[in-house]
């Protein structure tokens, strides 16, 4: 049984379509690195999975069972499930760090705040940030932001975590600060999906790398067969352009 | 020209101040908070609601803009009469200012609207907030402190602008001034201590409203 299944998924923006039938299935454990150029549509699939664009096509399952996205019940059962953190960290201006974390559980779970607030400080304490609790966003670096929307994502247990992009918006010093933080969610079997132009460390933690361009998934492989040995003329091109940095 | 500064003349007057500084305060604190409902609905409409409806609210506020205050409550205070419908001169000024008022929140609170934030609105989504919480928990909070500042501002602008209330009578500050001036004429005395008047009474809410936003609203002001 697949974790997540996509089959023969379809989106639109208006008129345009942004995905043309991808089909990728997600074991449970896998980190699945999305590759390609810009508007390839790597992100737009995380974008279909939260439900922040309507599928136009095809299939999502969830440990078998298919998600209907139009359905706004399905949708909160699936967010609870899977969370997203974004490259803009899209953090509460107007809430500390720790509300930040704990606002979700608290006040849509309607968990005992207790409860919730020891498990966000002991997670703000993993992704390093234990002595920034008190502290606004705009008074945090962006790598440490960052930390706190991943933290945020976790608050809510989900089984699946989507990266998208974490790293693009930060400073070259502070994208290890937040791949560090994402090396230890892989190594205690997170199920992810990571869309990333880090390619060093999408070959590091990927168990599964999928190439896309166009909307459509060009080619799918180990990180070995994307990066050292790909099939087809697109990949190798873009392979080629970023290893040569 | 020889003139002694007298201002032990007016200290009896004192008193007489204070009363008026309370009027201009009534004045501003009530056309201000009419003029933030009405605004807020405008706004509303501008933003969100149906096009004829944001047309007539665009009417209203270029007019409101573009006339002088002076002359919006010249014309509910003498030319209503001639319609049949007598306002007292505080109710003319108090509504002529709640009018223009209005007007320009209107344009200040659809700033507000329109700075909401679609990733911390996308982010409150995919946590499964609903569209309440979503209003409750991010876009009101949000609005709040990026609204706190233009309005504090606003509101020192109208407590300045209740002078005008004078011209119809109003025994505010102003008018104060001005009937003890026409009993003392010590007119610089007089006039003086009714600007340091003017200055405690915005400084002091400048201070208040700059306290209440930082700890509210964590809104940035120049004071605090």
């Amino acid at each position: 049984m697949h974790h997540l299944d996509i089959a023969g998924l379809d989106a639109h923006y208006g008129k345009m379509p942004v995905l043309s039938g991808i089909d990728l299935t997600v074991g449970r454990g896998d980190i699945i690195g999305l590759i390609g150029p810009s508007g390839s549509g790597k992100s737009t699939i995380l974008r279909v999975l939260m439900g922040l664009l309507p599928p136009s096509g095809g299939t999502v399952k969830l440990d078998d069972e298919p998600v209907n996205h139009a359905d706004r019940a399905a949708l909160r059962r699936l967010r609870d499930r899977i969370a997203i953190v974004f490259q803009q960290y899209n953090l509460f201006q107007n809430m500390t760090v720790l509300e930040n974390v704990t606002i979700a559980p608290v006040k849509i779970k309607k968990r005992p705040r207790a409860e919730v607030e020891a498990e966000a400080r002991a997670l703000l304490a993993k992704v390093g940030l234990g002595d920034k609790l008190a502290r606004y966003p705009d008074e945090l670096s962006g790598g440490q932001q960052q930390r706190v929307a991943i933290a945020r994502a976790l608050a809510l247990k989900p089984e699946i975590l989507l990266l998208d992009e974490v790293t693009a918006a930060l400073d070259p010093e502070l994208v290890s600060e937040v791949l560090d933080t994402i090396r230890v969610l892989a190594r205690e079997g997170m199920t992810m999906l990571i869309v990333s132009h880090e390619m060093a460390f999408i070959r590091e933690v990927a168990s599964k790398v999928v190439f896309m361009a166009d909307g459509r998934v060009v080619e799918t492989g180990s990180p070995a067969q994307i990066f050292d040995a790909p099939q087809h003329q697109r990949t190798r091109d873009f392979v080629s352009k970023i290893l040569r940095h | 020209m020889s003139y002694t500064l007298q201002y032990g003349q007016i200290w009896p007057y004192l008193p007489r101040l204070f009363d008026g500084a309370w009027i201009a305060l009534q004045i501003a604190v009530l056309a201000f908070c009419g003029g933030l409902a009405i605004g807020t609905a405008c706004a509303a409409v501008k933003s969100f609601g149906p096009r004829w409806l944001a047309r007539i609210v665009s009417i209203y506020v270029v007019f409101f803009t573009n006339t002088p205050q002076l002359v919006q409550i010249y014309f509910l205070y003498f030319a209503l009469p001639d319609m049949g419908v007598l306002l007292s001169s505080f109710a003319a000024v108090l509504i002529g200012m709640t009018l223009n008022a209005g007007a320009y929140l209107t344009e200040i609170q659809r700033a507000g609207f329109e700075s909401r934030r679609v990733s911390e609105m996308e982010a409150a989504e995919v946590l499964g907030f609903s569209r309440l919480q979503q209003i409750r928990y991010v876009i009101l909070p949000h609005m709040a402190r990026v609204l706190f500042p233009p309005l504090s501002n606003h509101f020192i602008i109208m407590t300045l602008g209740t002078s005008m209330a004078a011209v119809f009578g109003v025994e505010e500050l102003t008018g104060q001034a001005f009937n003890i001036n026409s009993q003392t004429f010590r007119s610089i005395e007089i006039f003086s201590v009714t600007a340091v008047f003017y200055v405690a009474l915005t400084l002091a809410a400048s201070v208040l409203l700059a306290a209440i936003g930082r700890y509210a609203f964590r809104a940035r002001t120049g004071l605090i």
